[in-house]
């Protein structure tokens, strides 16, 4: 109960403590960020890893960026970059941008709108199997006008079209990457040294030991805060985290629970709550393992799956896995990109999922409490990662409470590959899942829309579909606000998964750093406005940018 | 003892072969593969995944799949690896001289620490010294590499401050050190982790050689010598110790393996940029190429230290070198 009391004053703490960084705000000092592995790539159209968009995010600039809160409808929630201006079509099918006629990649070459037409090829080519080409399914074209004008041409209107575009796409050089043959380019040297043009440059990245960037000091932005960002990867979760309680780090980006207390009683450390785009269930699949063209002999039936939601006490479970560094899961989104928070869920109420399960016929009659109809007993089997121990502690915990309304649940666990790739053939009856979202609302078509490449479980509602279809392409907030929240109650009714809890997101920093409001789907994008105040310096923040024995 | 090299090169090159084939044949028999990983992210198509499998090569049947690969490996390439996105040969590159110079600063050490430590007990046999040491030893010896690894890591760099918690050098000064400084910020990484390993295997080997002493001092030459009035210094130095190192270089062949599968954990708890580290990963990654190539190489590596072993037992004992 400790933390049950400790974050909501941590949580005004933080707000007190994530100040806008200033113009004012003095240079220098180095920031080292603790974490779990290394960057997979540098140049954003083959990144696939966290580390990785960690990194470029610094090193580039996108034609224009997200602001906390987020707001991925229209443009209202974004502040120009790459493009000092954006212009729309009146039909809203295309959007010109003015690129800011001082932007230049850190070789000294300005940014010129064949970089973004070029890098638009670059995502979209297939040859190049950039991770995010889906995101332009709608875009029907980039093109340039002139050298300074970028004209993206869309195919329908939506709300999130602006978005899609300028958060997806991240313009790299033409002039380095254009001569590189595009089925050599994951290969080639200049991804490893990639030159961008955001605040800061890289350094030296040695992998599996250190990514270090340095201000770009003659920035046409203006210089950042710090003098440098270093990242050091340490694969161990124990030491991780033991570099910062060492000294040796000053950024963490997720405690966990058993080291919540060791950071807030650390009068060097302070800890910052923030949202988080994930979120933990249990999903049904709705087909047969065996064989994907029959129903599931139990899971397809609806009444079921409510009954068996029912039986689950999701506020107890959340609260004994995470005790308050989590909340019940409001459906399948997160709080951050919700568009409505609202939906009725289905009660923890296990005498009326006895009663549905009676009526469907289910009835105890053996001696170990389990139901059985025909002789068959009401049994299904669970898939869960041995990775990941709050999910090993969430079967466990949901194989007792089914158990007192008569369901047994076998868990099986296994090795996160495996578990993967059980999980991508659809051979299991149930799996225990966490969802990292796309940090928009349309995000959630992928794990649950019918032809949703990640939906596993085969969840088939025409009804939500069309819902989060009128949603995407409503033409007013309100309108889609009211498909959003339709859409997310279908499901919900439905009860293809239990939405079990979110996770809220603890990060840890030393207490010199003056940082800046943590953005829900990327804490670092405020890091160009961190800042460490000059009389609380430490060493490492004295070393010189320049003085090297190379 | 030609005959002897060439004899030893052609087994470890056939064991090599067959550990290399066996690694191929369960990884893809194994479940998922080097794409599977990115399954649960929100922005990767399957699409997109069956492109990358195309590319890899990796939807062709199994067989074709291995004769391109050992053709591939005949020229020196390795392949690209997966997950780190860069040439595996690149990969190893970085990683294999890291965990060369841990092996060899922990096998030095170990055996080093070890013959002492063991010469000491069989000269104090029955000695308050002599059980004490077996005791720790056999403490070490039983201890499991990562929980050993992550005790050491949390009291002396956490607790008493005195080593850094990770890492092969100063993240941030390193690069402003002088030569010396350098080398010195290099040892002073080095210490926890080959500090462990030596931990590990010197307590094997201080077991074996208090073994191997008992053993020789037993011997009517050693009573001899004794009997002729040489100093115990001088029969301990030249008649036992001599004459008790040789099953010691037995396990010189046998510590090798041994201290790379320790390396797999340390490395990982000391985020030591190795082979043992990569080796980890690229198996949760399921990066065929890159788990094969550790392989191929763990293989090369142990097999040399089997056969420099051999070469060391021949030259010192020359019964072996006529046959």
């Amino acid at each position: 109960m400790r933390h049950a009391l400790a974050l909501p004053a941590l949580l005004v703490a933080a707000i007190a403590c994530a100040e806008r960084g200033s113009s004012n705000a003095p240079s220098g000092g180095t920031l080292i960020v603790t974490i779990g592995a290394d960057a997979d790539h540098l140049l954003p159209p083959l990144i696939t890893g966290l580390v990785g968009r960690q990194v470029a995010d610094l090193m580039y600039y996108r034609l224009a960026e997200l602001t906390p809160p987020i707001r991925t409808a229209g443009d209202e929630g974004f502040e120009p970059r790459l493009a000092s201006r954006w212009r729309w079509a009146a039909d809203s099918l295309s959007i010109a941008f003015d690129l800011d006629p001082r932007a230049q990649w850190h070789d000294g070459t300005p940014v010129r709108a064949k970089d973004v037409v070029f890098t638009y090829s670059l995502y979209t080519d297939p040859v190049v199997g950039a991770p995010g080409s889906v995101n332009f399914a709608n875009v029907d074209s980039i093109t340039a006008p002139d050298s300074m004008t970028v004209a993206v041409w869309f195919q329908r209107r939506k709300a999130e079209q602006f978005f899609e575009v300028v958060h997806n796409l991240v313009p790299v050089p033409a002039h380095v990457f254009g001569p590189v043959q595009r089925d050599q380019l994951r290969a080639s040297g200049a991804v490893r040294e990639p030159i961008g043009n955001g605040p800061y440059r890289l350094v030296r990245w040695e992998r599996a030991s250190r990514i270090e960037l340095a201000a770009d000091t003659a920035h046409w932005r203006g210089r950042p805060r710090l003098d440098r960002v270093i990242w050091t990867p340490a694969p161990d979760p124990v030491t991780t985290v033991t570099r910062l309680f060492a000294g040796e780090a000053d950024f963490y980006e997720s405690l966990r629970p058993e080291n919540l207390a060791q950071a807030e009683s650390d009068s060097a450390l302070r800890v910052v709550p923030y949202p988080s785009l994930q979120y933990g269930f249990l999903q049904f699949n709705l087909r047969d393992p065996g064989d994907s063209s029959r129903p599931h002999r139990l899971l397809a039936d609806r009444e079921l799956r409510r009954a068996i939601s029912m039986a689950v006490d999701r506020d107890r479970l959340v609260r004994s896995i995470y005790d308050t560094l989590a909340f019940v899961a409001i459906g399948p989104v997160s709080r951050a990109v919700a568009m409505d928070t609202t939906m009725t869920h289905l009660p923890h109420d296990p005498e009326r999922a006895r009663r549905t399960l009676d009526s469907l016929g289910w009835r105890v009659s053996g001696g170990d409490g389990i139901r059985q109809r025909d002789g068959v007993p009401l049994a299904f089997g669970v898939i869960v990662p041995t990775s990941s121990r709050p999910r090993i502690n969430a079967a466990v915990i949901l194989q007792e409470q089914l158990r007192q309304v008569g369901v047994r649940l076998d868990i099986e666990q296994m090795e996160f590959t495996t578990f993967l790739e059980r999980q991508r053939a659809r051979r299991f009856e149930s799996y225990l899942g966490v969802w990292v979202t796309t940090p928009t609302p349309s995000g959630v078509r992928q794990p649950w829309s019918t032809a949703g490449q990640s939906n596993f479980g085969a969840y088939a509602s025409p009804v939500f579909d069309a819902l989060v279809d009128s949603a995407v392409y409503a033409r007013s907030p309100v309108a889609a606000r009211t498909y959003w929240r339709r859409a997310y109650q279908t499901i919900i009714d439905d009860a293809p998964a239990i939405w079990l809890y979110e996770p809220r997101m603890v990060a840890a920093h030393h207490r010199r750093l003056r940082i800046t409001e943590f953005r829900a789907d990327a804490w670092w994008a405020g890091i160009p406005e961190w800042s460490i105040p000059p009389d609380e310096r430490i060493a490492r923040d004295r070393i010189p940018l320049a003085v090297r024995h190379e | 003892m030609v005959g002897l090299v060439l004899r030893r090169v052609g087994q470890a090159a056939l064991i090599v072969f067959l550990v290399t084939t066996l690694t191929f044949v369960l990884l893809r028999v194994a479940p998922g593969d080097p794409f599977t990983a990115t399954v649960e992210h929100p922005l990767i198509a399957e699409e997109t995944r069956e492109q990358w499998r195309a590319a890899a090569g990796l939807d062709r049947p199994i067989a074709e799949q291995y004769i391109r690969y050992l053709a591939n490996v005949a020229r020196g390439d390795f392949g690209p690896s997966f997950s780190k996105g860069r040439p595996v040969s690149e990969e190893l590159a970085s990683a294999v001289p890291n965990t060369l110079l841990l092996m060899l600063a922990a096998l030095v050490a170990s055996f080093v620490l070890g013959v002492a430590l063991g010469v000491f007990q069989a000269v104090r046999r029955g000695s308050i010294a002599d059980r004490a040491i077996g005791g720790v030893a056999l403490f070490f010896y039983s201890m499991p590499d990562f929980w050993l690894a992550l005790m050491v890591l949390l009291l002396f760099a956490y607790r008493l401050g005195l080593f850094p918690v990770g890492g092969m050098l100063n993240p941030w000064s390193y690069e402003y050190y002088d030569i010396w400084g350098r080398i010195a910020n290099r040892l002073h990484h080095l210490a926890l982790p080959a500090g462990t390993l030596t931990l590990l295997s010197a307590a094997a080997i201080a077991r074996y050689q208090r073994s191997a002493v008992l053993d020789v001092a037993r011997q009517d030459y050693v009573r001899t010598a004794r009997a002729k009035g040489v100093s115990e210094r001088r029969v301990v130095t030249r008649h036992i110790l001599r004459n008790a190192l040789l099953p010691v270089i037995t396990l010189l062949g046998l510590a090798f393996p041994a201290l790379l599968g320790g390396a797999v954990f340390v490395e990982k708890v000391f985020a030591w940029p190795g082979m043992g580290r990569l080796a980890v990963e690229a198996i949760g990654t399921r990066d065929y190429h890159l788990v094969t190539a550790t392989v191929i190489i763990a293989g090369v590596m142990v097999s040399i230290g089997s056969l420099l072993a051999d070469l060391l037992y021949a030259a010192v004992d020359p019964r072996l070198r006529e046959t």
